[in-house]
Protein backbone atom coordinates (compact mmCIF):
# COMPACT_ATOMS: atom_id res chain seq x y z
CA UNK A 1 0.00 0.00 0.00
CA UNK A 2 1.16 3.36 -0.78
CA UNK A 3 0.77 5.92 1.92
CA UNK A 4 1.18 9.81 2.00
CA UNK A 5 1.46 11.40 5.28
CA UNK A 6 0.33 15.75 4.81
CA UNK A 7 1.85 17.50 8.37
CA UNK A 8 5.91 15.95 9.49
CA UNK A 9 4.52 17.81 13.23
CA UNK A 10 4.49 15.65 15.97
CA UNK A 11 1.74 13.47 14.72
CA UNK A 12 2.75 13.22 11.40
CA UNK A 13 6.61 11.64 12.76
CA UNK A 14 4.88 9.56 15.01
CA UNK A 15 2.69 7.98 12.20
CA UNK A 16 5.64 7.85 9.75
CA UNK A 17 7.62 5.65 12.21
CA UNK A 18 5.01 3.22 12.68
CA UNK A 19 3.63 2.92 8.90
CA UNK A 20 7.40 2.58 8.23
CA UNK A 21 7.60 -0.59 10.40
CA UNK A 22 5.18 -2.03 8.92
CA UNK A 23 6.08 -4.32 6.06
CA UNK A 24 4.74 -4.03 2.09
CA UNK A 25 4.45 -0.41 2.78
CA UNK A 26 4.94 2.73 1.07
CA UNK A 27 5.30 6.04 2.78
CA UNK A 28 6.08 9.37 2.24
CA UNK A 29 5.96 12.31 4.60
CA UNK A 30 5.38 16.08 3.25
CA UNK A 31 6.45 19.00 5.64
CA UNK A 32 6.36 22.42 4.61
CA UNK A 33 8.93 23.57 6.95
CA UNK A 34 12.29 23.75 5.77
CA UNK A 35 13.82 23.33 9.04
CA UNK A 36 11.79 20.45 10.46
CA UNK A 37 11.98 18.46 6.96
CA UNK A 38 15.72 18.52 7.77
CA UNK A 39 14.92 16.95 11.29
CA UNK A 40 12.57 14.49 9.76
CA UNK A 41 15.28 13.61 7.13
CA UNK A 42 17.71 12.22 9.95
CA UNK A 43 15.63 10.57 11.26
CA UNK A 44 13.26 8.73 8.79
CA UNK A 45 15.34 9.03 5.51
CA UNK A 46 14.62 9.95 2.23
CA UNK A 47 10.76 9.23 2.72
CA UNK A 48 10.29 13.08 4.22
CA UNK A 49 9.71 15.56 1.13
CA UNK A 50 9.15 19.44 1.89
CA UNK A 51 6.64 21.14 -0.15
CA UNK A 52 3.62 22.30 0.07
CA UNK A 53 1.10 18.80 0.06
CA UNK A 54 -2.02 20.92 -0.97
CA UNK A 55 -0.63 21.49 -4.01
CA UNK A 56 -1.25 19.80 -6.77
CA UNK A 57 2.23 20.06 -8.76
CA UNK A 58 3.86 18.52 -5.69
CA UNK A 59 0.89 16.36 -5.31
CA UNK A 60 2.08 15.12 -8.60
CA UNK A 61 5.60 14.88 -8.20
CA UNK A 62 5.07 12.14 -5.38
CA UNK A 63 3.15 10.17 -7.19
CA UNK A 64 -0.21 10.77 -5.92
CA UNK A 65 -2.38 9.48 -8.55
CA UNK A 66 -1.19 5.85 -7.14
CA UNK A 67 -1.53 6.36 -3.82
CA UNK A 68 -4.08 4.06 -1.64
CA UNK A 69 -4.35 6.29 0.98
CA UNK A 70 -3.64 10.15 2.04
CA UNK A 71 -3.75 11.18 5.80
CA UNK A 72 -3.60 14.87 6.45
CA UNK A 73 -2.01 15.57 10.09
CA UNK A 74 -1.40 19.58 10.00
CA UNK A 75 -2.34 21.32 12.69
CA UNK A 76 -4.54 23.90 10.53
CA UNK A 77 -8.54 22.29 9.43
CA UNK A 78 -7.89 24.31 5.98
CA UNK A 79 -4.56 22.77 5.01
CA UNK A 80 -5.91 18.95 5.68
CA UNK A 81 -9.57 19.64 4.24
CA UNK A 82 -7.76 20.89 1.11
CA UNK A 83 -5.06 17.98 0.64
CA UNK A 84 -7.81 15.57 1.18
CA UNK A 85 -10.27 17.17 -1.33
CA UNK A 86 -7.77 18.05 -3.69
CA UNK A 87 -5.95 13.95 -3.17
CA UNK A 88 -10.02 12.41 -3.88
CA UNK A 89 -11.32 14.29 -6.55
CA UNK A 90 -8.23 15.34 -8.74
CA UNK A 91 -5.84 12.31 -7.95
CA UNK A 92 -9.07 9.53 -7.05
CA UNK A 93 -7.29 8.75 -3.78
CA UNK A 94 -9.03 5.54 -2.69
CA UNK A 95 -9.41 6.47 0.52
CA UNK A 96 -8.61 9.94 3.05
CA UNK A 97 -8.23 10.74 6.78
CA UNK A 98 -7.74 14.02 8.52
CA UNK A 99 -7.11 15.25 11.60
CA UNK A 100 -9.53 18.32 12.39
CA UNK A 101 -8.84 20.63 15.37
CA UNK A 102 -11.61 22.28 15.23
CA UNK A 103 -14.95 19.47 16.43
CA UNK A 104 -17.20 22.10 14.48
CA UNK A 105 -15.59 21.41 11.47
CA UNK A 106 -16.05 17.28 11.89
CA UNK A 107 -19.39 17.66 9.78
CA UNK A 108 -18.07 19.59 6.87
CA UNK A 109 -15.32 17.51 6.16
CA UNK A 110 -17.35 14.51 6.19
CA UNK A 111 -19.57 16.39 3.93
CA UNK A 112 -17.20 17.27 1.56
CA UNK A 113 -16.05 13.33 1.52
CA UNK A 114 -13.18 13.45 3.80
CA UNK A 115 -13.61 9.42 4.90
CA UNK A 116 -12.63 9.90 8.14
CA UNK A 117 -11.74 12.20 10.65
CA UNK A 118 -9.58 12.52 13.26
CA UNK A 119 -10.31 14.73 16.23
CA UNK A 120 -8.21 15.39 19.16
CA UNK A 121 -10.44 17.78 21.02
CA UNK A 122 -13.16 14.93 20.80
CA UNK A 123 -10.50 12.32 21.55
CA UNK A 124 -9.46 14.28 24.74
CA UNK A 125 -12.70 14.64 25.83
CA UNK A 126 -13.77 10.81 25.72
CA UNK A 127 -10.98 10.38 27.64
CA UNK A 128 -11.75 12.78 30.18
CA UNK A 129 -15.04 11.23 30.58
CA UNK A 130 -13.96 8.49 30.88
CA UNK A 131 -12.48 9.26 34.13
CA UNK A 132 -15.77 10.90 35.95
CA UNK A 133 -17.42 8.95 38.04
CA UNK A 134 -20.46 9.78 36.34
CA UNK A 135 -19.90 8.96 32.99
CA UNK A 136 -22.01 6.17 31.24
CA UNK A 137 -21.00 5.08 27.84
CA UNK A 138 -17.76 6.66 26.22
CA UNK A 139 -17.84 6.12 22.20
CA UNK A 140 -14.30 4.70 21.68
CA UNK A 141 -14.32 4.13 17.73
CA UNK A 142 -16.66 4.38 15.15
CA UNK A 143 -16.32 1.34 12.56
CA UNK A 144 -16.03 2.78 9.44
CA UNK A 145 -19.25 2.93 7.33
CA UNK A 146 -21.55 0.56 9.48
CA UNK A 147 -23.13 2.22 11.41
CA UNK A 148 -21.34 0.45 14.43
CA UNK A 149 -19.04 2.17 17.16
CA UNK A 150 -17.06 0.48 20.05
CA UNK A 151 -18.40 1.68 23.22
CA UNK A 152 -17.13 1.64 26.85
CA UNK A 153 -19.33 1.33 29.60
CA UNK A 154 -19.45 0.26 33.61
CA UNK A 155 -22.15 -1.96 35.18
CA UNK A 156 -24.31 0.39 37.74
CA UNK A 157 -25.16 -1.86 40.53
CA UNK A 158 -28.62 -0.90 40.40
CA UNK A 159 -29.14 -0.71 36.55
CA UNK A 160 -31.35 -3.18 35.17
CA UNK A 161 -28.70 -5.04 33.50
CA UNK A 162 -26.61 -6.35 36.64
CA UNK A 163 -26.93 -9.48 37.97
CA UNK A 164 -28.50 -10.81 34.89
CA UNK A 165 -26.94 -13.25 32.56
CA UNK A 166 -25.81 -11.55 28.69
CA UNK A 167 -28.67 -13.73 26.81
CA UNK A 168 -31.32 -12.22 29.14
CA UNK A 169 -30.54 -8.44 28.15
CA UNK A 170 -32.28 -6.67 25.21
CA UNK A 171 -29.51 -5.32 23.82
CA UNK A 172 -30.25 -2.85 20.97
CA UNK A 173 -29.65 -4.58 17.97
CA UNK A 174 -27.15 -5.61 16.23
CA UNK A 175 -24.85 -5.40 19.56
CA UNK A 176 -22.38 -7.29 20.75
CA UNK A 177 -20.52 -7.26 24.37
CA UNK A 178 -17.26 -7.91 22.82
CA UNK A 179 -15.23 -7.91 26.57
CA UNK A 180 -15.61 -7.34 30.22
CA UNK A 181 -13.04 -6.68 32.84
CA UNK A 182 -14.10 -7.35 36.02
CA UNK A 183 -13.75 -4.86 39.12
CA UNK A 184 -10.26 -7.39 40.04
CA UNK A 185 -8.81 -6.15 36.33
CA UNK A 186 -9.45 -9.40 35.10
CA UNK A 187 -10.42 -9.40 31.66
CA UNK A 188 -12.84 -11.97 30.19
CA UNK A 189 -14.02 -12.18 26.75
CA UNK A 190 -18.32 -13.27 27.55
CA UNK A 191 -21.03 -16.01 26.87
CA UNK A 192 -24.16 -15.43 27.28
CA UNK A 193 -24.22 -17.04 30.42
CA UNK A 194 -22.32 -14.94 31.71
CA UNK A 195 -23.30 -12.70 34.64
CA UNK A 196 -23.06 -8.76 34.76
CA UNK A 197 -21.79 -7.92 38.16
CA UNK A 198 -21.27 -4.28 39.14
CA UNK A 199 -18.21 -2.64 38.52
CA UNK A 200 -17.56 -4.76 35.09
CA UNK A 201 -16.34 -2.89 32.24
CA UNK A 202 -17.46 -3.59 29.37
CA UNK A 203 -15.95 -3.01 25.76
CA UNK A 204 -19.48 -3.22 23.02
CA UNK A 205 -19.74 -3.00 19.71
CA UNK A 206 -23.28 -1.25 19.00
CA UNK A 207 -25.32 0.72 17.00
CA UNK A 208 -24.20 4.33 17.03
CA UNK A 209 -27.44 5.74 17.80
CA UNK A 210 -27.93 3.06 20.52
CA UNK A 211 -26.50 5.23 23.49
CA UNK A 212 -29.23 5.81 25.65
CA UNK A 213 -30.61 2.16 25.26
CA UNK A 214 -27.34 0.86 26.51
CA UNK A 215 -27.20 3.87 29.20
CA UNK A 216 -30.73 3.01 30.54
CA UNK A 217 -29.90 -0.76 30.53
CA UNK A 218 -26.35 -1.08 31.88
CA UNK A 219 -25.20 2.70 33.22
CA UNK A 220 -28.03 4.25 35.00
CA UNK A 221 -29.73 2.83 38.34
CA UNK A 222 -33.16 1.68 37.74
CA UNK A 223 -34.49 4.80 39.04
CA UNK A 224 -38.17 3.49 36.95
CA UNK A 225 -38.40 0.91 39.59
CA UNK A 226 -37.67 2.65 42.82
CA UNK A 227 -40.24 5.15 41.70
CA UNK A 228 -42.99 2.46 41.36
CA UNK A 229 -42.31 1.62 44.89
CA UNK A 230 -42.53 5.11 45.88
CA UNK A 231 -45.93 4.98 44.33
CA UNK A 232 -46.75 1.75 45.57
CA UNK A 233 -45.86 2.98 49.02
CA UNK A 234 -47.97 6.08 48.64
CA UNK A 235 -51.58 4.16 48.08
CA UNK B 1 -28.22 42.14 -0.21
CA UNK B 2 -25.96 40.74 3.15
CA UNK B 3 -22.63 40.20 2.17
CA UNK B 4 -19.57 38.98 4.72
CA UNK B 5 -16.31 39.44 3.38
CA UNK B 6 -13.07 37.88 4.63
CA UNK B 7 -9.46 39.37 4.47
CA UNK B 8 -9.10 43.22 4.64
CA UNK B 9 -6.60 43.67 2.36
CA UNK B 10 -6.16 45.85 -0.78
CA UNK B 11 -8.83 43.30 -2.30
CA UNK B 12 -11.02 42.75 0.35
CA UNK B 13 -11.40 46.59 1.47
CA UNK B 14 -11.52 48.07 -2.30
CA UNK B 15 -14.62 45.57 -2.37
CA UNK B 16 -15.67 45.87 0.28
CA UNK B 17 -15.66 49.77 0.31
CA UNK B 18 -17.70 49.15 -3.62
CA UNK B 19 -20.41 46.87 -2.28
CA UNK B 20 -21.29 49.29 0.73
CA UNK B 21 -21.30 52.30 -1.80
CA UNK B 22 -23.53 50.42 -4.17
CA UNK B 23 -25.84 50.42 -1.12
CA UNK B 24 -25.61 46.88 0.35
CA UNK B 25 -24.93 46.16 3.59
CA UNK B 26 -21.32 44.53 4.29
CA UNK B 27 -19.28 42.91 7.39
CA UNK B 28 -15.67 42.80 6.76
CA UNK B 29 -13.87 40.21 8.96
CA UNK B 30 -10.20 40.33 9.65
CA UNK B 31 -7.91 39.10 11.97
CA UNK B 32 -5.67 42.04 12.26
CA UNK B 33 -7.66 45.28 13.11
CA UNK B 34 -4.81 47.28 11.52
CA UNK B 35 -5.92 46.22 8.20
CA UNK B 36 -9.03 47.99 8.62
CA UNK B 37 -6.89 51.36 8.55
CA UNK B 38 -7.09 50.47 4.39
CA UNK B 39 -11.01 51.01 4.88
CA UNK B 40 -11.55 54.77 3.70
CA UNK B 41 -13.10 57.45 5.79
CA UNK B 42 -16.89 56.72 5.83
CA UNK B 43 -16.73 53.35 5.43
CA UNK B 44 -20.51 52.81 5.99
CA UNK B 45 -20.42 48.84 6.87
CA UNK B 46 -19.26 46.88 9.97
CA UNK B 47 -15.92 45.83 10.99
CA UNK B 48 -15.29 42.74 13.00
CA UNK B 49 -11.96 41.35 13.92
CA UNK B 50 -12.33 37.44 13.81
CA UNK B 51 -10.74 34.50 11.97
CA UNK B 52 -13.55 33.41 8.92
CA UNK B 53 -12.71 30.19 9.21
CA UNK B 54 -13.89 29.85 12.67
CA UNK B 55 -17.86 29.55 13.03
CA UNK B 56 -18.29 32.18 15.71
CA UNK B 57 -17.29 34.34 14.12
CA UNK B 58 -18.81 33.87 10.93
CA UNK B 59 -22.16 33.81 13.25
CA UNK B 60 -20.87 37.31 14.40
CA UNK B 61 -20.34 38.51 11.06
CA UNK B 62 -24.06 37.45 10.13
CA UNK B 63 -23.40 34.47 7.65
CA UNK B 64 -27.00 33.15 8.53
CA UNK B 65 -28.24 36.52 7.38
CA UNK B 66 -25.96 36.93 4.27
CA UNK B 67 -26.36 36.29 0.52
CA UNK B 68 -22.97 36.30 -0.71
CA UNK B 69 -19.35 35.43 1.16
CA UNK B 70 -16.30 37.22 -0.12
CA UNK B 71 -13.24 35.33 0.96
CA UNK B 72 -10.59 37.43 -0.21
CA UNK B 73 -7.48 36.63 2.41
CA UNK B 74 -3.69 35.42 1.17
CA UNK B 75 -4.47 32.03 1.84
CA UNK B 76 -5.87 29.89 -0.79
CA UNK B 77 -6.26 27.32 1.71
CA UNK B 78 -7.93 29.20 4.58
CA UNK B 79 -10.27 30.88 1.13
CA UNK B 80 -11.68 27.51 0.90
CA UNK B 81 -12.06 25.88 3.96
CA UNK B 82 -14.50 29.59 4.91
CA UNK B 83 -15.97 29.33 2.04
CA UNK B 84 -17.00 25.91 1.97
CA UNK B 85 -18.16 26.38 5.43
CA UNK B 86 -20.50 29.59 4.16
CA UNK B 87 -21.67 27.19 1.48
CA UNK B 88 -22.37 23.87 2.91
CA UNK B 89 -23.16 25.19 6.43
CA UNK B 90 -24.55 28.26 6.22
CA UNK B 91 -26.07 27.57 2.71
CA UNK B 92 -24.96 31.29 1.73
CA UNK B 93 -26.11 31.36 -1.90
CA UNK B 94 -23.27 33.02 -3.21
CA UNK B 95 -20.19 32.41 -2.38
CA UNK B 96 -16.55 33.96 -3.99
CA UNK B 97 -13.17 32.81 -3.75
CA UNK B 98 -10.10 34.09 -4.42
CA UNK B 99 -7.43 31.14 -4.72
CA UNK B 100 -4.24 32.39 -6.41
CA UNK B 101 -3.01 28.71 -7.34
CA UNK B 102 -4.82 28.09 -10.74
CA UNK B 103 -4.91 24.19 -10.53
CA UNK B 104 -6.54 24.68 -6.97
CA UNK B 105 -9.19 27.40 -8.43
CA UNK B 106 -9.87 24.92 -11.05
CA UNK B 107 -10.63 21.73 -8.67
CA UNK B 108 -12.98 23.81 -6.18
CA UNK B 109 -14.25 25.78 -9.15
CA UNK B 110 -15.62 22.36 -10.28
CA UNK B 111 -16.25 21.22 -6.88
CA UNK B 112 -19.00 24.14 -6.73
CA UNK B 113 -17.10 27.44 -5.55
CA UNK B 114 -17.02 30.71 -7.73
CA UNK B 115 -13.31 30.63 -7.59
CA UNK B 116 -11.10 33.42 -9.67
CA UNK B 117 -7.28 33.18 -9.89
CA UNK B 118 -5.26 36.51 -9.30
CA UNK B 119 -2.84 34.32 -11.06
CA UNK B 120 -4.33 33.65 -14.42
CA UNK B 121 -5.74 36.98 -14.46
CA UNK B 122 -2.49 38.47 -13.83
CA UNK B 123 -0.64 36.55 -16.25
CA UNK B 124 -2.75 37.79 -18.65
CA UNK B 125 -2.78 41.17 -18.01
CA UNK B 126 0.98 40.90 -18.50
CA UNK B 127 0.90 39.08 -21.85
CA UNK B 128 -1.43 41.99 -22.98
CA UNK B 129 0.91 44.75 -21.75
CA UNK B 130 3.70 43.10 -23.21
CA UNK B 131 2.33 42.76 -26.81
CA UNK B 132 -1.07 44.76 -26.58
CA UNK B 133 -2.46 41.44 -28.13
CA UNK B 134 -5.55 39.95 -27.17
CA UNK B 135 -4.82 38.34 -24.25
CA UNK B 136 -5.68 34.75 -25.68
CA UNK B 137 -3.67 34.24 -27.58
CA UNK B 138 -0.74 31.74 -26.80
CA UNK B 139 -0.97 32.03 -23.41
CA UNK B 140 -0.36 29.12 -21.69
CA UNK B 141 -1.63 29.44 -18.19
CA UNK B 142 -1.34 26.49 -15.49
CA UNK B 143 -4.38 24.94 -14.98
CA UNK B 144 -7.06 25.55 -17.74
Amino acid sequence: MYIIVIGGGRVGRGLALELQALPDHEVVVIERADGRTKELRDELGEMVVRGDGTEVALLESVGTGRCDLLIAVTNNDGHNLIACQVAKHHFNVPRTIARVDDPLNERLFRLLGVDETISAARAVMAQIEATLPEHTVVPLLPLHGSGLQIVDLHVQPDSPACGKAIHELELPQPSLISLIVRPDGTPQIPTGDTVLQPGDEIIAVTPEDAEPQLRALIATPDTQELETGAEDDAR
Amino acid sequence: MNIVIMGCGRVGSATASRVAGAGHSVTVLDTDPYSFRRLPTGFEGQQLVGDGTRHRFLEDAGIREAQAFLALTQGDNRNILASQIAQHIYRVPAVVTRVYDPYRAEIFGKLGLRTFSPTNAGTEMAWAALFGASASDGVSTAGT
